[in-house]
């Protein structure tokens, strides 16, 4: 029987006060055409013993990057987070609190809000930061659309952005899918052979909403170029860049390059990976984009004694208030998982991310400098600075690479033909804080006699 | 008051890390592209890191801390074995792109929570992606709008929602790039079908509702107006933000609904977490299961190449996109942390699913029994009145402070903050709109008759202080009202440092 019901067994007491006799009397109101007079065909109610032996079968049946050598990112990469942060996160009175409309008996939450706005603030050289949305696809998608309420006016390109032909079709699709109410038209930049932005290309969005980038783009390349790109845009043109937060450690901050607006994915601070959820967008913004800002915003106040108090603020922006004139139809975000990602950053420290970001780079680094001295591979951008990932051309398919990998029990990477049709024999190789120098040697032992019988012909 | 940003600056290093894999020197950017000026974050070491968040929380209230009959967001009890599980390395520590066979756990148990969703709710097909309800509204309205273009109806551009909805089902629709039609309620609160029959039309692409409605009333005439929006070849989308009252009574199939989202972290008790991170699949009849977000979780019999683990006695779980979907709307699958703590929750009940819906709507009626039953007995029945003049209703009933703030000028607001001060969250107020100086109350199936018995004593002492003590209310909070037209006049949306 069911443990979570505290009334199970009163019913009868509480049914007497209501003058009623059985349970189906309160769902009297439902008109019989419409009941449902079977039982749900699901199965017997379990104990918690029983639910937790059955998700320790069914997820143990999974393989966790941590059982393999593992270089698969593509934007979600492993990282460390630290112990404290999983203790603090579940306590009660942050788990199970609502959004905080009641701001005096809500006081921790809003400040650790706050705390988070400046944070990422800071991180990103903005004035501006919500308090998360879903995930970094739907804080670009936001971030187009918010570029469209403040520069459609004065466009000389009407409802047009422009995002660079490298991001990956799964966060195209949801700017598609978030932009086309409006009637938006998504254009793309060209990028050159080495991977960089091209600029001659990037001067034919002047004149449109919003121009989004990524730094480091989708193959893990940092681009210089980027510091050019306001100027040849203009002011009347969103500039918004995604980021990968802890690469800010050591790569300028893109509101010190001009940048409006600023997305990414939180998730390489104070978050799993999680399969991919739940994770947090990162939102900022210049001073000039907040009042068409999504989502929530923590604000300092007083209370009526003048004491510091904090409150949610600017809510005519939102969907409760304005309807769908809303900036955003979005409501619950993912204020937990930011509250981790805040946890994770005041232990880092400014120090602390720049050697965590250290961590990565050099990761990344020794991961090329091996790989490429493997006979049949080359790397399509050699000469670029690369973080967290860089793509490399194999004398065969990725696909068959990644297969006897996968047979060599090594996660080997992402074939970059998912991303891109053409690039069959590409692939993203990922590494991160929590790569080896033991995790390169044995992909690189690997990959070497996979290459060995593909350039000889025969079957690894 | 402790600030984080006090820390700013203090010697010493948080945590300690390794050394980086490789010398720093091979990993110089050049000048132009390095940081100049690093964050102003704070430093903590652990044991301040610790102090400051535990202090925060203790600032914070939870369903942990007590009663929290927040009307509309269904706050229940979240089971703490959820938790551990959701930090399982199988979910934790698994990558979106890890192919099928190094997840068919997790696959396996987001294809059985499709399913019980499907059954649930009388639908064919079901997505696990949308990460929130109003995420879920907005994927399903997208789905109906593929499903309109396909069949060429392009001139459908109206969505049709009641003056009583979420403000999230307009701006859902409107993202989609919907005209919104609203329409008035009756008197009582529920549907007007007459209002509903004279905006039908040509260019009707969807109504969305929620049933029972905002105001807990189940609308009796459902069914008709199904009929009405599918007699113009209109769509009937159900907002699940109240699913967690009709669990195994009826369903939105039963309803004639073609499409509905499920809020997770309502019905299935995924922690709210101070405002997230939820989840919002959404379930289709069949006409529109080929526009889904892809991909789906689908199942066949084992075969002889399959690299099978323990748990395929008979299935192989993949993903699979729909024919004709939209495309995505996160860029992997969703909250699966909160699918898997969810998942859990049903296994608790199973078939009784049910049960737990009785017990919301008992504890319900009983609240709302037990406030009128005070109120009489102390001669007090003329301060509020009952936002839902009904024999039963179903999750959360309305009470309106109407008489109250004219008798004496204590309003919604005031006795929302009266309650802070007895230990309660207080209920949802001035939502819905069409009830006066509303107060919304949803006290969920986890709370005790002991809980529900107080609170009510409590709420019917409370409506007759004194309105100057009430205006002044909160007075044991950590804080006392906080002035939300000074926070949006003064605009501090970050720590102001020194050096500014």
């Amino acid at each position: 029987m069911v443990d979570q019901l505290p009334n199970l067994g009163r019913e009868k007491v509480m049914l007497e006060t209501l003058g009623l006799e059985s349970m189906d009397d309160l769902f009297s109101d439902i008109p019989e055409t419409v009941r449902m007079n079977d039982e749900l065909p699901l199965p017997a109610p379990q104990t918690e013993e029983e639910i937790i032996a059955d998700a320790r079968r069914l997820l143990g049946a999974n393989v966790a990057l941590g059982d393999r050598v593992s270089f698969l990112g593509a934007g979600l990469n492993r990282n460390y987070v630290p112990a404290s942060v999983f203790q603090l996160v579940t306590r009660g009175e942050f788990l199970t609190s609502y959004t905080p409309y009641q701001p005096e008996v809500s006081q921790g939450m809003l400040q650790a809000m706050w705390e988070f706005q400046t944070l990422i603030s800071e991180l990103v050289g903005l004035e501006v930061s919500n308090l998360s949305v879903y995930d970094a696809s739907t804080a670009a998608a936001e971030a187009l659309t918010c570029s469209i309420r403040i520069h459609n006016k004065k466009a000389t390109q009407k409802d047009t952005v422009y995002i660079s032909e490298l991001v990956p079709p799964a966060r195209v699709s949801v700017i598609e899918n978030y932009s086309q109410g409006g009637g938006v038209v998504i254009k793309t930049i060209k990028h050159n052979e080495d991977g960089t932005l091209n600029l001659e290309s990037l001067a034919e969005a002047a004149g449109s909403c919003g121009v989004y980038v990524e730094q480091p783009n989708p193959l893990g390349i940092l681009d210089g170029g980027l510091s050019k790109v306001k100027e040849i845009i203009g002011q009347n043109t969103a500039f918004i860049v995604g980021v990968s937060p802890v690469s800010l450690g050591l790569v300028e901050a893109p509101g010190n390059y001009g940048a409006d607006i600023v997305v990414g994915e939180g998730q390489s601070l104070g978050s799993p990976i999680t399969y991919g959820g739940p994770l947090y967008g990162i939102f900022a913004c210049s001073k000039n984009y907040l009042r068409q800002m999504p989502g929530r915003i923590v604000g300092k106040s007083i209370d009526v004694d003048g004491n510091e108090a904090f409150c949610l603020t600017l809510s005519t922006r939102e969907q409760h208030i304005r309807r769908h004139r809303a900036t955003s139809n979005i409501c619950t975000n993912e204020t937990l998982i930011a509250l981790m990602g805040a946890m994770h950053m005041s232990l880092l420290g400014p120090e602390g991310l720049k050697l965590l970001a250290q961590r990565n780079m050099a990761a990344c680094q020794l991961a090329k400098e091996k790989i490429v001295k493997i006979p049949g591979i080359s790397l399509p951008h050699e000469s670029g600075y690369h973080y967290n990932e860089f793509a490399i051309e194999l004398p065969g398919s990725a696909s068959d690479c990644l297969e006897y990998l996968d047979s060599r029990g090594v996660i080997g990477g992402l074939d970059l033909s998912n991303w891109y049709p053409d690039k069959t024999n590409w692939m993203l190789v990922s590494v991160s804080d929590q790569t080896t120098s033991n995790d390169i040697e044995m992909l690189c032992a690997r990959i070497s006699i996979w290459c060995e019988s593909e350039t000889k012909g025969v079957k690894a | 008051m402790s600030h984080l940003f006090e820390h700013y600056g203090a010697e010493g290093q948080g945590y300690s890390q390794p050394n980086p894999i490789a010398s720093i020197d091979s990993i110089r950017l050049p000048e132009g592209m390095q940081r100049q000026k690093p964050p102003r974050w704070p430093r903590l070491s652990e044991p301040e890191m610790v102090r400051h968040y535990t202090w925060l929380s203790s600032r914070n209230f939870g369903i942990d801390t007590g009663f929290y009959p927040l009307g509309s967001c269904t706050m229940k009890h979240n089971p703490r074995i959820n938790e551990v599980i959701a930090q399982l390395p199988g979910i934790a520590d698994i990558h979106p792109l890890q192919p099928d066979h190094h997840v068919q756990g997790t696959l396996a148990i987001f294809y059985e929570m499709q399913d019980m969703l499907a059954i649930c709710a009388g639908m064919d097909a079901v997505t696990l992606q949308p990460v929130a309800g109003a995420q879920g509204e907005f994927t399903a309205i997208r789905c109906v709008q593929e499903y309109f273009r396909k069949r060429g109806e392009t001139q459908r551009t109206k969505v049709i929602v009641p003056d009583s909805a979420h403000g999230t089902n307009p701006a859902s629709a409107a993202m989609c790039g919907f005209e919104i039609i609203e329409i008035p309620s009756k008197d009582d609160g529920r549907i007007d079908l007459d209002a509903l029959r004279a905006v039908v039309g040509e260019d009707t692409a969807a109504m969305m509702i929620t049933n029972p409605n905002t105001l807990g009333l189940f609308e009796a005439e459902i069914a008709q107006a199904s009929e009405i929006v599918h007699s113009v070849g209109g769509q009937m989308y159900y907002d699940g933000a109240n699913f967690n009252a009709i669990l195994g009574r009826t369903s939105p199939g039963l309803m004639g609904f073609d499409a509905v989202h499920y809020n997770l972290h309502k019905t299935f008790s995924q922690p709210h977490g101070g405002g997230g991170p939820g989840s919002g699949p959404i379930g289709v009849k069949s006409h529109l299961a080929e526009f889904l977000p892809g991909p789906v979780v689908s199942r066949r019999e084992v075969e002889e190449n399959d690299k099978v683990t323990v748990i395929n006695d008979k299935w192989w779980y993949h993903w699979e996109t729909p024919e004709n979907s939209i495309g995505k709307v996160q860029q992997w699958h969703g909250n699966s942390g909160a699918v898997i703590r969810c998942w859990a929750y049903y296994r608790r009940y199973g078939r009784e699913l049910k049960t737990m819906s009785e017990h919301a709507v008992l504890n319900a009626n009983y609240l709302r029994r037990r406030i009128m039953d005070i109120a009489e007995e102390q001669g007090v029945l003329d301060l509020f009145c009952d936002g839902t003049p009904v024999d039963v209703v179903k999750h959360e009933f309305t009470i309106s402070m109407a008489p109250l703030k004219e008798k004496n000028g204590a309003g919604a607001m005031d006795i929302a903050k009266g309650l802070l001060d007895q230990g309660y969250m207080a209920p949802t107020v001035y939502f819905p709109l069409v009830v006066p100086e509303c107060m919304m109350v949803e006290p969920t199936e986890t709370e005790s008759k002991d809980t529900l018995d107080k609170f009510a004593e409590k709420f019917v002492e409370v409506i007759q202080m004194d309105p100057e003590v009430l205006h002044e209310a909160p007075i044991t909070t950590k804080v006392r009202r906080v002035d939300e037209v000074y926070a949006a006049r003064n605009l501090t949306l970050s720590y102001p440092f020194d050096d500014e």
